[in-house]
C-alpha cells in the first residue's frame, strides 16, 4: 500500500506535509481565504520543480534540498498560523531563496578565483559593518538592521558566509589578489601570517560585539575554533585562541551589563518572571503545555510567546506539534549536518573543504545556539533558526549557503568520476 | 498521488456535513496532528534509509578500488537511464547482483530480477552464474544458465537493460 502511493519517496512525503499543513491553515484562518490554498500550491510546485531539476540535471547531493524543504515546510505551517501576512511574506522569501540557491550554485562553480579574493572579503565586510554602525537602527538592544526604502536587511547574516570564505583563504594559503597584477603572497608573511589570521578573525567578532550581537559573535567564534581544530595542527596556536576567547568571555560576563542580565536570566528566569525572564518562561510554559503530540496546529497559544515567529519558533513548534515535532526538527538538522560533513570529507582542495565544513558548522552551531537558548540549556542569545525562522535576510542567506554546499557536493561527485577515468 | 488528494478532500467534505462547519477545524487539527507527525517521521526514515543505501553502494564500490581487482564497467550512457547506476562496480570475492536492496550490487532496473546473478572468485579466476532470473544473463550475446561460466578480460555482460564490460588487468 505504501509502495503503491510512492510513499517511500521522500519528496512525496514533503508534498503530503504541505498539503496537510495548508488545508489546516485554510480552515484555521477566518474568513476563509482561498489564497492560502494557492500559496500552498505555489510552495509545493516550487519544491517539486527544484527537486527534479537537482535530480535530472545531476546537481550533486539530492538530500540537502529535501531535508531543507521539510524544515521550511514546518516553518511555513507555524509562521502562517501565527500571522497570515508574515506567512505570505515568508513564501515570497522562499521563492527568492530558491533563485539565490541556483545563482550561488552557478557562481561558485563558475568563478575560479574565489580563493584569491580574501582582501576583498575583508573590505566588503568592514564596509557592511561600518554601514550597520552608522546607518543601522537599534531593534531590541542590537544595532544590526539597515533600512533602505522600507526594506530592512541584516548585514550580519551575509557576513557569516563572507567570514567562512575569509577563513578558507587563510587555510588555503593561496596568493591573494590586491589590485590588478599586484599580489600578496602568504609565504612572504612568514610568522606574521598567524598573527594576521588571528587578528582578522577577532576583528569580525569585535565588530559584532560593537553591534551587541552576541549570538552571531558566539557563532563566528565556534566556526573559527572548530575549523582551527580540524584543519590546523598547531596546538599552541589553538590554545592561544581559546585563551583569548575565554578571557574575552569572562570579561564580558563580569563587566558588560547586557551579558550579565542574560546569564542571570538563564540561571533563574523565575526571579523576574514578568520582566526580564518573561521570554524564557513563556517559552518553557509553551513547550510544557504541548505534551507528546502537541495541541495541534491552531489549537495552542504560541502567540503568547514573544518573538514566536523568529527566535522562539522552536518553542511554538514544540507547543503545537509536540515534543515529537521538536525532536523531528532536531533530527532533520542532524541529518543536514551529517550530509555537510560528508561532503566536506569527500573534497580534496583545502579551500573548498574549509568552505563546506564552515557552512555546515554554521548551520549546526546556529541551531544549537538558538534551540539551546529557547530550552534554557545555555544563556539565550537572539539568533534565527536557519530555514525555519521568519525573516528574509535569514532565509535567503541560508539558501545562498545551501547553494554553495550543493555546488561543492557536485564538485566532489565530479572528482570521483574523473579519478575513475584517470585510474583506468 | 492524485488518489490521495481526492480522498483527503472528500474526507474534509464529509466532516463539513457531519459537524455543520462549526467545529471542523478543531476536529481536523486534532486528527491531523497525528498524521502530520507520522508523515514527518516517515520522511526522516526514508531519507536516512536512502543515505544508508547510498553509503553501502559506495562501500561496495570502494572495496574493489584496489589497483588490480577486476571491475565491471558500464557501457550504456547513464543519462538515458531513469534509475541510479554507477559507472563502475568493483568485484572482490562473491558478489550477488539484483534489484533488491539485499544484494551486494543493487540496480533498480525493472528488467533485472530480485536476485539476478552471482560472481564467484576462485583464486585468480572469476565465474558468473545466473540465479534463475526472468530475463536471463548474457555473456558476449550468449545466454548462460545456472552453471558458472568463467570470465576473461573484455567480456561483455548483458543484464536487464544494461551492458557491462568485465575488466581484469593481467599483472
Amino acid at each position: 500500500m505504501l509502495k503503491l502511493l510512492g510513499l517511500k519517496q521522500p519528496v512525496v512525503l514533503i508534498v503530503l506535509t504541505d498539503i496537510i499543513a495548508f488545508i489546516l491553515l485554510y480552515y484555521y484562518k477566518k474568513p476563509a481565504d482561498h489564497y492560502i490554498l494557492l500559496t500552498g500550491l505555489l510552495v509545493i510546485s516550487l519544491i517539486i520543480t527544484t527537486y527534479f531539476i537537482i535530480v535530472k540535471r545531476r546537481l550533486g547531493d539530492e538530500y540537502l534540498f529535501l531535508i531543507v524543504s521539510m524544515l521550511v515546510s514546518m516553518g511555513f505551517a507555524m509562521i502562517y498560523r501565527l500571522d497570515k501576512y508574515m506567512g505570505s511574506r515568508q513564501v515570497v522569501w522562499f521563492a527568492a531563496g530558491i533563485i539565490l540557491f541556483f545563482l550561488s550554485y552557478t557562481f561558485f562553480l563558475k568563478i575560479k578565483i574565489l580563493e584569491k579574493l580574501m582582501l576583498y572579503y575583508i573590505v566588503v565586510s568592514v564596509l557592511l559593518f561600518g554601514a550597520t554602525l552608522v546607518l543601522g537602527q537599534s531593534i531590541k538592544g542590537s544595532t544590526n538592521w539597515i533600512f533602505i526604502g522600507g526594506y530592512s536587511f541584516q548585514p550580519s547574516e551575509v557576513i557569516k558566509i563572507i567570514f567562512v570564505f575569509t577563513l578558507a583563504c587563510f587555510f588555503k594559503r593561496s596568493d591573494q589578489v590586491i589590485f590588478g597584477s599586484i599580489r600578496l603572497g602568504f609565504e612572504k608573511l612568514g610568522r606574521l601570517y598567524r598573527l594576521a589570521f588571528m587578528s582578522v578573525s577577532f576583528m569580525f567578532m569585535g565588530f559584532l560585539v560593537l553591534q551587541r550581537e552576541w549570538g552571531t559573535t558566539l557563532l563566528l567564534f565556534l566556526i573559527y575554533i572548530s575549523l582551527l581544530y580540524v584543519l590546523d595542527n598547531n596546538t599552541v596556536f589553538f590554545l592561544i585562541n581559546t585563551a583569548a576567547a575565554a578571557a574575552g568571555g569572562v570579561a564580558g560576563a563580569l563587566f558588560v551589563n547586557h551579558i550579565k542580565v542574560r546569564i542571570d536570566i538563564w540561571l533563574n528566569p523565575w526571579a523576574d518572571i514578568a520582566g526580564k525572564g518573561y521570554q524564557v518562561t513563556q517559552s518553557l510554559f509553551a513547550m510544557g503545555s504541548g505534551g507528546f503530540f502537541g495541541t495541534g496546529i491552531g489549537m495552542g497559544r504560541p502567540d503568547l510567546i514573544p518573538e514566536a515567529g523568529t527566535d522562539f519558533i522552536f518553542a511554538a513548534i514544540c507547543e503545537e506539534m509536540g515534543i515529537f515535532g521538536g525532536a523531528a526538527v532536531v533530527l532533520l538538522y542532524f541529518i543536514l549536518t551529517y550530509r555537510g560533513i560528508k561532503i566536506a570529507l569527500s573534497v580534496k582542495d583545502v579551500f573548498i573543504k574549509t568552505v563546506a565544513l564552515g557552512l555546515t558548522c554554521m548551520f549546526g552551531f546556529q541551531t544549537f545556539i538558538i534551540i539551546g537558548g529557547v530550552i534554557k540549556l545555555i544563556p539565550l542569545t537572539g539568533i534565527t533558526l536557519p530555514f525555519i525562522s521568519y525573516g528574509g535576510s535569514s532565509l535567503t542567506t541560508s539558501f545562498i549557503a545551501l547553494g554553495i554546499l550543493q555546488a561543492i557536493s557536485q564538485i566532489s561527485s565530479e572528482g570521483e568520476r574523473s579519478e575513475e577515468i584517470a585510474g583506468e | 498521488m492524485c488518489y490521495n488528494e481526492v480522498s483527503v478532500m472528500s474526507f474534509i467534505y464529509d466532516l463539513n456535513l457531519n459537524y455543520g462547519g462549526a467545529g471542523v477545524f478543531e476536529v481536523l487539527s486534532s486528527i491531523f496532528k497525528y498524521i502530520l507527525m507520522t508523515v514527518i517521521y516517515l520522511f526522516i526514515y526514508a531519507v536516512i534509509r536512502l543515505i544508508y543505501l547510498d553509503i553501502r553502494s559506495v562501500n561496495a564500490q570502494g572495496k574493489g578500488a584496489g589497483k588490480n581487482t577486476p571491475y565491471l564497467k558500464l557501457i550504456n550512457r547513464r543519462e538515458n537511464l531513469n534509475f541510479k547506476v554507477e559507472e563502475t562496480y568493483g568485484l572482490e570475492g562473491n558478489i550477488v547482483i539484483g534489484r533488491s536492496d539485499k544484494n551486494d550490487i543493487f540496480i533498480k532496473d525493472p528488467y533485472i530480477s530480485g536476485t539476478h546473478a552471482r560472481f564467484t572468485q576462485r583464486e585468480d579466476q572469476f565465474f558468473l552464474e545466473d540465479l534463475g532470473s526472468t530475463n536471463g544473463t548474457l555473456i558476449n550475446g550468449e545466454q548462460i544458465g545456472s552453471r558458472p561460466v568463467s570470465l576473461k578480460d573484455g567480456d561483455k555482460i548483458h543484464i536487464g537493460q544494461l551492458d557491462f564490460l568485465f575488466v581484469k588487468k593481467s599483472k
